[in-house]
Parts: C-alpha cells; structure tokens; sequence
C-alpha cells in the first residue's frame, strides 16, 4: 500500500479581507516524505502563504490540510506538529536578542517533555551540525547575518523535524553567506533524509529540489523539473 | 536555561520599567503592610492598656459608639460595687491635655481607692496617698520624651502637678500615660462627677454565665452598658472608622501596585508581539506562552513584596517614631499580616499579570509575524 503523503492539500484556498484578496485559490498538492521542494514565483503571488498554511501559522479558508494523510484542523494539533515535526526557517532570522544563540537553539525544545539537561545537549549538538559550536554563547548582534541565519536553521532542526520549511532563508543574506546557507539545508536534507520546502527566488536553488511549485496569482502549477536535483539519502 | 530564567532575561531588557513597576508594587505592599498594621496596633495597643489595669468588665454609658464619646456618673460606682460576684470597681475619666511644654498626652483620671493602683508598675518614685491633690505619674517613654522624672512638675490643663512616680507598664498607651487624681481631672476638663467608663473586677472572669449576670445585672440601670473588656473596642466606631479608612487606602494602593503590574506586562506583551509569533511558530503552545508572560508577573510581584516588607516594617517603625502617633500606638505589623500581604500582592499580581498573558496568546501567528 502507497503511503499517504507528508503534506496534502486538498482545495484549499485562503483568502484575506473578506474574500476581497484571494491569495491561494482551489490547491491540490502532495508533498512526501524526504522529497526537495522549490516554491517560486513573484512577490505576493502567495508563495509565504503557501508555506504558512502548511506548518499552521496560516488556516486555510476553504478545503483540508493533511498530515500524512491525517487532516489537520486545530491549532492545537499545528502547535504539536510545529513542535516535534515541523523545523521553520524565516527570512528575517528572529531570533531572540536578549538570548545566547545556544539559549535561540535551545528555546525551540521547551515543551517537548526532554529534561532541561538534554534539551542543552540537543541544542548544542544542533548549532556544531550548523559549524556554530564555538559561538554558542554570543548574542545575536555579536554575529554575522549568516551566522545568525544558521542559529535559526540550528532552531529548525533541534527536534529532529520531518520537515523544514524555508521562506525565502536567504533573502537577508549576501551571495557568499546566503549560498552557505542553502548548502547547510540541503546537507540537511541530503544526510538527515529530512523533507525540504524552500521557498526561492534565486532559479539556481530552485533548480537543486527534486521539486518546483509554481505561484502565480494564488494559483499552483508543476512545471516539469529541469534538472537532476539532489536527492535524500 | 529554564521558564524562570527566560523571564527575567525579558525583564532585564527593560530594566528601568521592570525595577520601576517593581517599586510601585514595593510601595503598594509596604503601604498595605504600614496602614492596616496601623489599625490593628490601634486596636491591640487600646486593649492591651486596659488589660493591663486588671479589669474584666468595661461599663459605659449605653449606645456610646466609642470609648471616648461619652461619660456615666460616678454615683454608679457603689451601686455596682454590690452586686454579687463584683470584687472591685474604679472608675475612669480619661482626657487629651495639652502640657506646658506644647505636647498633647492621655491624661486619665483615677479614684484614690481604685483597684487600678494594685497594678501599677513602678521605675521610681511612689503611689499617691490617699485624698492628695495635684500630683501626677508619668509614663516611662513620656518622661523620657519630656525628660522628667520623680521630684519634677508637669503643666496639664493650665494646672501645675508634681510629678511623685514614673510608671513602667507595657502597654505604649500605658507607657505614655499621665495618672491624676480623679477630682483634679474631673475639676480641669469641667466634668465634676463624670467619668469615661468603670471598670470591674470579677470574682470569676472565665466564668461565661457569671460575666452574663452580672453584665445584666449592671445593665438593669437602662443607661449602662457593661462589656468584656477584651471586647470593648470591638464595635467601637472610632476603632471601625480608622480600620475601614485604613484598610481602603491599604487596598487601594495594593491595586494600584498590580495595575503596574498590568500595565508593565501589557506593554511587554505589545512590545514583543513578533516574539511571541515565533515562540508559536517554534511550538510555545498557548499555555506556555501566557505561562511565560505570568512568570514575568510574579517576579514582578514577588521582588515587589519582598522590598515591600521591608518598606512596611521601616514604615511602621517610622510612624511609631512620630511622638503624635508613637504616645498612643506602636505600629507593630504581625508576620501573619506580612506573610499575607506578600502573598496576596504575589496573588494579585499573577492574576494581574493574566490579561497581558491571554491578549499574547489571542493575537494570530501569521499576524504576529507580519505575514497577514
């Protein structure tokens, strides 16, 4: 038997305003299990809404949102999700200013049940796996933009997630650092086997997903890929 | 790094506001502690002093509302002095008076017979005898204060008295007190024949069903009232008025300190609506989330009473230090009242502390993060 897929939506379209602005209309899509997946597309075609409505910071208006084929409708059950299987990676870095890049790390795993002496462990082992163990003790402001985004993608994974979601990780970031950044995910994806969502507006990043999801004015299209991408191991 | 830890890192970020609202709730709670220890000591320090004078029943005149409001013939006193059960009655007619030196003390005024002489306490000096005029004991802090002792001559009322003994009881009323004869008060303050109230001595005081008969007993004259003098004061309306002023200001300023509370975390929260975004997108459930903004509030609270108490308790000592206050009441705030009040100011200010903590928590994710 086929397994169900990691993400599926069915119909789903969000609208905002009232229904005067329709940012996604009547989606179908399925993403599974260990696969890369690029979203493009211009700005405000709906590709962040696309990647909010998939971890639940975002609801959708109409149609259902599955969970390995299980539909997820409560923000309690998002909550969960976001916290054991769900690893997001915004543009903009937020991290805590007041708080160490190992505390930034280790904040994600309050609330998982893992006493306060493992959720260290986990949150230093996640900033060596992003090359940042011998800056685990610096503020945000005492690091580079680059390093901050990999304190973020350091956050992301800490719970060993299923998946990684990235909006636009590198769109803060010069080319030098945002390209590390993009290598540190797909390293990510390639040996930890971890499902990988990118939202890109840089075509040669979309081109290394297995994937390519089109935005374009709230409507989703799958254009062949281009490429060989990079596949889990 | 733990929940408590990550609070106070939030309150470090803002350390003049954070220190600031501590404060205001240190206030609150020493002024709560200062002003209800206030009425209590008011309250303890009036029943202590006629405690310490060996009374068991306070006869006054019937509907007076406070101790002081207003006086009963002496000629009660023999008619009292017969009924069975009654071992000793005084009279006692107590006054503000003005001293030559410009200081308002309690004069009271007492019979040369009374039973109250067996229970005076004596530093120096001696008793009055029988039928002398114009003489006076002092209390020990008054004399202090005033700086007289046995030998020396006080001004009350216009009037010279020699002062013959220095008195040492433990009361602080007592203690600041001016014993005259009856006569030279009842002469001074225009009350000949007058008093503020007698006092009886039982035969048997724990017994309830002798108090009762001889409390009805001295009632059958419809003027009187007679009272268990450890209940005297209980309806008293001066003692009620101070209580109810004092606990309203108390109360007053204990609210007012978690309003800073609230208004603290409220800004807090309106502060770092984007950080609370991602603590849910990371996966803060909602109950972790407003747990983190009340953990927040109860250091508030809790740094706030500790330095309360400390406030309260100099407060207190510094009211007692005033000679206006300090000659009738010891300020003496109880551990049970501190105790409560920190712990109702920590109460309150958790509570306070959940509206900042329920609006975090209401606001959209996407919002937070500017993605709607």
């Amino acid at each position: 038997m086929t397994p169900a897929p990691l993400i599926s939506f069915e119909h789903v379209g969000r609208e905002f305003d009232e229904g005067r602005i329709v940012a996604l209309r009547d989606v179908n899509l399925a993403i599974d299990k260990g696969q890369s997946v690029a979203v493009v597309g211009a700005s405000g075609s709906g590709k962040t809404t696309l990647i909010m409505l998939m971890c639940g910071i975002m609801f959708p208006s109409t149609g259902l949102i599955r969970w390995n084929g299980e539909p997820v409708t409560t923000s309690g059950a998002w909550t969960e999700l976001r916290r054991s299987a769900i690893g997001i990676v915004f543009q903009e870095f937020n991290l805590f200013p007041t708080l160490s890049a190992i505390e930034n790390v280790e904040i994600a795993t309050f609330g998982t049940g893992i006493d306060r002496g493992e959720r260290e462990v986990r949150a230093e082992a996640a900033l060596k796996a992003v090359g940042l163990g011998a800056r685990a003790t610096h503020l945000p402001h005492q690091l580079s933009g680059g390093e901050r985004q990999r304190v973020a993608v350091a956050r992301s994974i800490v719970n060993q997630p299923t998946v990684i979601l990235a909006d636009e990780p590198t769109g803060n970031l010069d080319s030098v650092s945002g390209g590390a950044i993009m290598d540190l995910l797909f390293d990510l994806h390639r040996t930890g086997g971890v499902t990988l969502v990118v939202v890109t507006h840089n075509s040669g990043d979309a081109d290394r997903c297995a994937r390519r999801i089109q935005v374009r004015d709230g409507e989703v299209s799958e254009p062949a890929p281009m490429r060989v991408p990079e596949v889990a191991s | 790094m733990n929940h408590l830890q990550l609070a106070f890192r939030n309150l470090e970020r803002r350390p003049a506001r954070s220190v600031l609202t501590a404060l205001g709730v240190a206030l609150a709670v020493g002024s709560f502690i200062t002003l209800y220890g206030l009425s209590r000591s008011v309250y303890q320090n009036v029943q202590q002093s006629i405690e310490e004078h060996g009374s068991d029943l306070t006869v006054r005149r019937r509907g007076t509302a406070e101790l002081f409001g207003g006086t009963i013939p002496e000629t009660n006193e023999p008619r009292i002095a017969k009924i069975p059960g009654v071992v000793a009655v005084s009279g006692d007619l107590l006054s503000l008076a003005a001293t030559d030196q410009d200081a308002q003390v309690l004069a009271a005024g007492w019979p040369d017979d009374s039973f109250y002489w067996q229970n005076v306490p004596l530093e120096e000096g001696r008793q009055p005898q029988r039928g002398e005029r114009k003489v006076a004991l002092m209390g020990i802090d008054l004399a202090r204060a005033l700086q007289k002792h046995a030998g020396d001559t006080i001004g009350l009322l216009g009037e010279q008295f020699k002062i013959i003994g220095i008195t040492r009881f433990n009361s602080v009323i007592n203690r600041n007190l001016v014993i005259v004869p009856l006569t030279d008060l009842q002469e001074l303050t225009f009350r000949p024949g007058a008093l503020t109230f007698l006092s009886v001595k039982l035969a048997h005081p724990q017994d309830p069903a002798e108090v009762d008969r001889v409390s009805k007993a001295i009632e059958a004259a419809r003027d009187l009232s007679a009272t268990k003098s450890e209940n005297v004061l209980r309806n008293d309306s001066m003692i009620g008025v101070l209580r109810a002023v004092s606990a309203a200001m108390a109360w007053v300023a204990l609210l007012m300190g978690v309003l800073m509370v609230l208004n603290t975390l409220l800004m807090a929260v309106l502060e770092r609506t984007r950080e609370i975004g991602i603590l849910a997108a990371i996966g803060w459930s909602r109950g972790r989330i407003m747990a983190a903004i009340v953990i927040e509030g109860f250091i508030l609270s809790a740094i706030g009473s500790a330095a309360g108490i400390v406030i309260g308790v100099a407060g207190s000592h510094l009211l007692s230090a005033i000679p206006a206050i300090g000659r009738f009441v010891a300020v003496r705030p109880t551990p049970g009242l501190i105790a409560a009040t920190a712990l109702a100011a920590i109460v309150l200010g958790i509570l306070g502390s959940f509206y900042p903590a329920w609006l975090a928590t209401r606001q959209s994710p996407a919002v937070a993060l500017g993605r709607a």
